[in-house]
């Protein structure tokens, strides 16, 4: 009656995410026989390694109802200053630790931005956004870097059978949700982004649980940015540019609130970017126009976030307090 | 007495920076003195010929953020006016152009291709709007995904081809100087006496403060949130006429590069990002403050990237302002 | 034996202007302590100065014989001062165990220990009397549970002082009723108590000892023994008032005849878990109360009349014509509603005095084409209504209503509503939240509504209230009218007997 038939609803809707994710496998299965092997799926999970990890940063700062616009330009200069040291032959562990410096210093500076400041994220964010692209740009002298042979193994590089991009994608994964679901610190988190003033009000130091939000993202970019590096070989111009939304897609297709205090990183956010990336993937396959990439991503993507606030709305709706229940006959 | 000499001093010198800080035409001396201070060394900042330049690219700028104002007063935020534009430029350039357009040598050809051009730009508001209020969705995340939308349509229909020969008598618009800046100012006229002397200015910033307390007291909360995206989609196709006219281009990339400066002239300008505040001399200062700074750099001959990071830079002053004037000047 | 707490000569001030003067007294161990206060007397800032959010300019506080001069809420936590305030600062996204121990996890490494944390809440949640799971997520709780859970927490620091404001404010009979006993038991555990409340009886009912303040100054210090309402009142106002309620005259129809004529007509209005068949008549001049429990319906009855949620079944008539539709149509009706919270629903918070106070009216200023705005008589309309709700002259109109007191922001939210000339009139909670002297002065508000014909219908909490001021009450339990009184029956016991679920 209309009771099952709510809870159908909520179900479907709490789960739309894996039905969407299961939708579009389908629908790319049945059009092309290419899409649904092994070799191709395998290359999905590769794909979205470097979605996942920028999204896995973008949550942390997403659950603190604040956002972080520059995760594009960070890839963009991390990714120009790897692929400069790599050209100047500088040994590898020198490379990770300047990448590894780019993201937490970028992070650091939205940080001070926006809790010692305070600059609204959205502004702060985009500022560094186009500070930061144009620093890469100037690092690069808007040329294309191509990296050599050597670099580009990296992505191919198999531990136990497994890339090294998903190998990294899954511990950075792995961490982050352990963070959020056993430590205080994750706990406190959705605790500030639920009511910011209450924190503080409850003795939590919100100046820094934001900052580490913030210089988590950098981190994450900057690590994404590697990963996407390895895989396409080269630093082009318009290297990270909208990888900024594409993060946010993926967070907020795996539940995550814009509003702060709600969301995931496992299962959510990991297969929000298995999702986007299965849909770009499935395009290519079928050798799709590719004019039509960015409005099959901004329909799937506009789909998510009405499934999100629907569900939302119905279940506030739903869950109002009921001044007396009803007896079913 | 020697030691409060400093204190006094102190205040002395808090208060007309305070005064000026709380001032509405901060930003306004602000374009004087970074006028006044690039100028010696600037070749060619203060020649008649750049200031026609110079109004020429502000007049479509402030049309869009004039519109972008109305929105942020209402609480919300449009960030596909962008997409906006390059989608209306390569309409009207397909109804208008000398090619192959649908209206080619027709004398109707450049009134019914600004009219589709208006009446595509008030749809895509239509459309923000109503996804904002019927469907509960949040702006920020609607108007990015319709800002994807839009582009790649546009670049699709043209295959990222601009589309040229476009009739005079449209080009006149953004290209004679007498014709475009009466436009803008016309329409950023209507704006605020709209927002300052009307009934439907008043509704926008309540609903803006606090759409609960608005609703209860009879305000059409969803209607007016739809009419302020609707205008904010209308004023950017006609700052697309402008652009477009002015280019002689119908381009499917048009604005792409103007975001930025959209934002930042409101926020520089002083439109608060929280709703219910917000005034279309604000953001005309914050055009204008932006459109020198702009000007200047290039003239200069600073890179591209390098005016980005000044841009950036001058947005992150601006919050700055912002938060300050919020935070410790609560008056 | 010590006192727990000692404030002595404590001054405050703000940009000049001596908030808190001279203020000294003590709280005994193992006491409870009424606070009372007008809107404004200097409650709140001392207990910033209690909690650390605040320094005294002069004087000292002592607390458990050292003296106590806390820089942050930390600090006052430290010491063993916990606060539980009105606005309930828990996190309704997280369990109770982790907001109980939000600051304070017990770890092993980086991580938690949750069989420990799950323990500790549990210990905590019993010796409150809150029988829930402690991984039970916040926002599934009422709010009497969730202030339980507030006092769990300051018992988690093993609080000596608890600090109560205004707790009664959202919680029903019952649970203030479980609330009064778990403060009585902590004050046998030895803790000690500042209960802070506008409920006068109930601070007589609870306190030891009282304190009133007055305009920054303690104008009393006494046992509670042998104290009366009336009492407090006069030294919280500070002048004889003679009632706090206006003598009612009878109900008239204001046109002369002594017929109460029907103005609004309920019929049968009923709505899934929200309301059962709900009928009731409002006559023209009158004054109806609803009265209740928490959780009753009232509001929830009252947002169906005003057309802000629906109804599936009844009809509600107003002078034969029937209503549907949304707000606008009910204004066009000449109806009003003041909402339960006005900082959420009932004022634009950042917005002025003038701009708040012209919301409901801006239309009949408005000419075609463009609709502009007639502001000279705008001007002059609000001049008269600022008159008409007594609001205090120093006040600006261009002032952002945020800056002002519960009283005044209620006074707008007023003036509003009055300015569309509403001749039916719904109230929720009109005082909630305001000092004794401005209450007055709305009741007195009410009346003259009433005596020009309106029709008012006033819920409210307290009943004290309903019965000075109302011509009749009905009484409305989970969703049901259960009861109904003339004023000349009102009897407290059997209002409340009604109000009690069956």
């Amino acid at each position: 009656m209309k009771n099952s038939f709510r809870r159908f609803l909520i179900l479907a809707l709490n789960h739309a995410i894996f039905l969407l994710f299961v939708a579009v496998l389908l629908v790319f299965s049945l059009l092309s026989p290419k899409f649904f092997t092994t070799g191709n799926l395998a290359n999905l999970l590769v794909q979205s390694s470097s979605t996942a990890v920028v999204g896995v940063g973008m949550t942390f700062v997403l659950l603190t109802a604040g956002v972080d616009l520059s995760v594009g330009a960070i890839m963009f200069v991390a990714a120009a200053v790897a692929g400069k040291l790599v050209l100047l032959g500088a040994p590898l562990p020198a490379v990770l630790i300047a990448i590894v410096g780019v993201g937490l210093a970028s992070g650091l500076v939205n940080a001070l931005l926006v809790t010692r400041l305070g600059i609204l994220a959205f502004i702060a964010t985009l500022a560094t956004l186009y500070v930061g692209r144009g620093f890469g740009l100037w690092l690069t002298q808007t040329r294309a870097m191509n990296l050599p042979d050597s670099f580009l193994t990296l992505g191919t590089t198999k531990l136990a059978g497994i890339p090294l991009p998903l190998l990294i994608a899954a511990f950075v994964v792995a961490l982050a949700h352990l963070t959020l679901t056993r430590t205080p610190f994750g706990r406190q988190i959705y605790a500030v982004g639920n009511n910011l003033d209450g924190a503080k009000k409850a003795g939590l130091n919100t100046g820094r649980v934001l900052a580490s939000a913030y210089v988590l993202s950098g981190l994450c970019a900057a690590i994404g940015g590697i990963l996407s590096l390895a895989q396409l070989g080269a630093v082009s111009p318009t290297f990270g540019t909208n990888r900024e939304f594409t993060a946010i897609a993926a967070a907020v297709l795996g539940g995550t609130s814009l509003f702060g205090g709600r969301g995931g990183v496992f299962p959510g956010t990991v297969l929000g970017a298995v999702l986007i990336q299965s849909v770009e993937n499935g395009l290519v396959i079928l050798n799709a126009d590719p004019y039509l990439y960015p409005l099959v991503t901004a329909s799937i993507i506009f789909l998510a976030v009405l499934l999100d606030s629907t569900r939302s709305r119905l279940l506030a709706h739903w869950s109002r307090r009921r001044v007396f229940v009803e007896k079913t006959i | 007495m020697n030691h409060q000499a400093p204190y006094i001093n102190r205040r002395s010198l808090a208060q007309p920076v305070l005064t000026a800080l709380r001032s509405e035409y901060l930003v306004l001396f602000l374009c004087l003195l970074l006028f006044s201070a690039l100028a010696p060394f600037t070749e060619g900042l203060a020649s008649g010929n750049n200031f026609k330049n110079l109004l020429g690219n502000l007049a479509p700028l402030l049309v869009v953020a004039v519109g972008q104002t109305l929105v942020l007063i209402v609480g919300g935020i449009d960030l596909s006016v962008t997409s906006t534009i390059a989608l209306t430029s390569v309409v009207g350039a397909f109804a208008m152009n000398g090619d192959d357009g649908w209206l080619k040598g027709s004398p109707a050809a450049t009134p019914v291709a600004v009219m589709t051009m208006l009446g595509l730009g008030s749809l895509v508001g239509l459309g923000n709007g109503v996804a904002v209020t019927k469907l509960k969705m949040p702006a920020f995340i609607v108007t990015l995904t319709t800002m994807m939308f839009l582009s790649g349509l546009a670049i699709w229909m043209t295959k990222s081809k601009p589309l040229y020969n476009l009739p005079s008598s449209f080009t006149a618009l953004g290209s004679q100087l007498w014709l475009a800046l009466p436009i803008a100012a016309a329409l950023a006229g209507l704006a605020h006496l709209l927002l300052t002397r009307s009934l439907f200015g008043r509704w926008l910033r309540a609903v803006g403060f606090n759409s609960r307390t608005a609703n209860v007291s009879g305000v059409p909360v969803d209607a007016v949130i739809i009419a302020a995206y609707v205008a904010c989609g209308l004023l950017a196709a006609a700052a697309s006429v402008l652009y477009t006219a002015r280019l002689e281009t119908g381009s499917p990339v048009l604005g792409q590069r103007i975001l930025l400066d959209v934002i930042g002239a409101t926020v520089i300008g002083g439109t608060s990002l929280f709703g219910g505040k917000g005034k279309v001399l604000w953001t005309l200062f914050g055009v204008l403050f932006l459109s020198l700074l702009d000007n200047a750099l290039n003239l200069l001959g600073l890179s591209h990237f390098t005016i980005m990071m000044v841009k950036g830079g001058v947005i992150l002053l601006a919050a700055l302002l912002d938060a300050a004037r919020t935070r410790w000047l609560a008056a | 034996m010590t006192p727990l707490l000692q404030f002595e000569a404590v001054e405050k001030s703000f940009f000049g202007v001596r908030v808190v003067k001279q203020v000294s007294f003590k709280v005994g161990q193992g006491r409870i302590l009424g606070l009372v206060g007008e809107n404004g007397a200097g409650k709140s800032t001392l207990m910033n100065l209690l909690g650390g959010n605040l320094q005294p300019d002069v004087g000292s506080m002592q607390f458990n014989g050292n003296i106590f001069a806390p820089k942050s809420p930390g600090n006052a936590r430290d010491a063993g001062i916990g606060f539980v305030h009105q606005e309930l600062n828990l996190f309704p996204n997280l369990s109770i165990a982790e907001n109980l121990f939000l600051t304070d996890f017990p770890v092993n490494g980086p991580f938690i220990r949750r069989g420990v944390l799950q323990q500790r809440a549990a210990a905590l949640l019993k010796q409150v009397g809150l029988d829930l799971p402690p991984v039970t997520p916040v926002e599934h709780l009422s709010t009497g549970e969730r202030q339980l859970v507030e006092i769990a927490h300051a018992l988690s620091f093993d609080a000596r002082l608890i600090i109560l404001d205004e707790p009664t404010t959202s919680l029903s009979t019952r649970e203030s009723e479980r609330l009064f006993s778990l403060m009585r038991q902590l004050r046998s555990d030895g803790r000690s108590i500042i209960y802070i409340s506008h409920a006068l009886g109930d601070i007589l009912r609870l306190s030891d000892d009282v304190v009133v303040l007055r305009d920054g100054e303690v104008v009393g210090d006494f046992s509670a023994a042998g104290l009366d309402q009336s009492k407090l009142v006069s030294l919280m106002v500070g002048r004889e008032l003679k009632q706090l309620f206006p003598t009612r005259k009878p109900a008239s129809a204001g046109d002369g005849t002594n017929e109460p004529s029907s103005l609004m007509d309920v019929r049968g209005i009923s709505q899934a878990g929200v309301a059962r068949d709900i009928s009731f008549t409002l006559h023209r001049g009158e004054v109806l109360g609803i009265s209740g429990l928490m959780g009753a319906g009232r509001t929830e009855l009252a947002r169906i009349l005003f057309g802000l949620d629906p109804h599936e079944l009844g009809t509600i008539k107003v002078e034969g014509l029937e209503l549907t539709g949304s707000p606008k149509r009910r204004i066009q009706e000449r109806m009003a509603f003041l909402t339960e919270s006005r900082r959420e629903d009932g004022l634009c918070l950042e917005a002025s005095i003038a701009d708040n106070m012209a919301l409901v009216t801006l239309p009949s200023h408005a000419r075609t084409p463009l609709r502009l705005l007639d502001f000279t008589r705008m001007r002059e309309a609000l001049g008269k209504i600022r008159e008409a709700v007594r609001l205090q002259s120093k006040l600006n109109d261009g002032q952002a209503v945020k800056t002002l007191s519960g009283g005044n922001q209620q006074k707008v939210v007023l003036a509003k509503w009055l300015l569309a000339e509403p001749r039916i009139l719904i109230l929720d909670e009109p005082t909630r939240g305001i000092d004794v002297g401005a209450k007055s002065e709305i009741y007195q508000l009410i009346h003259e509504l009433a005596d020009k014909g309106a029709g008012v219908l006033v819920i409210s909490s307290e009943l004290e209230e309903l019965t000075g001021i109302c011509d009749r009450i009905m009484v409305m339990s989970a969703g049901k009218i259960t009861g109904e009184f003339a004023s000349v029956e009102f009897d407290r016991e059997r209002i409340l007997n009604a109000a009690l679920p069956a």
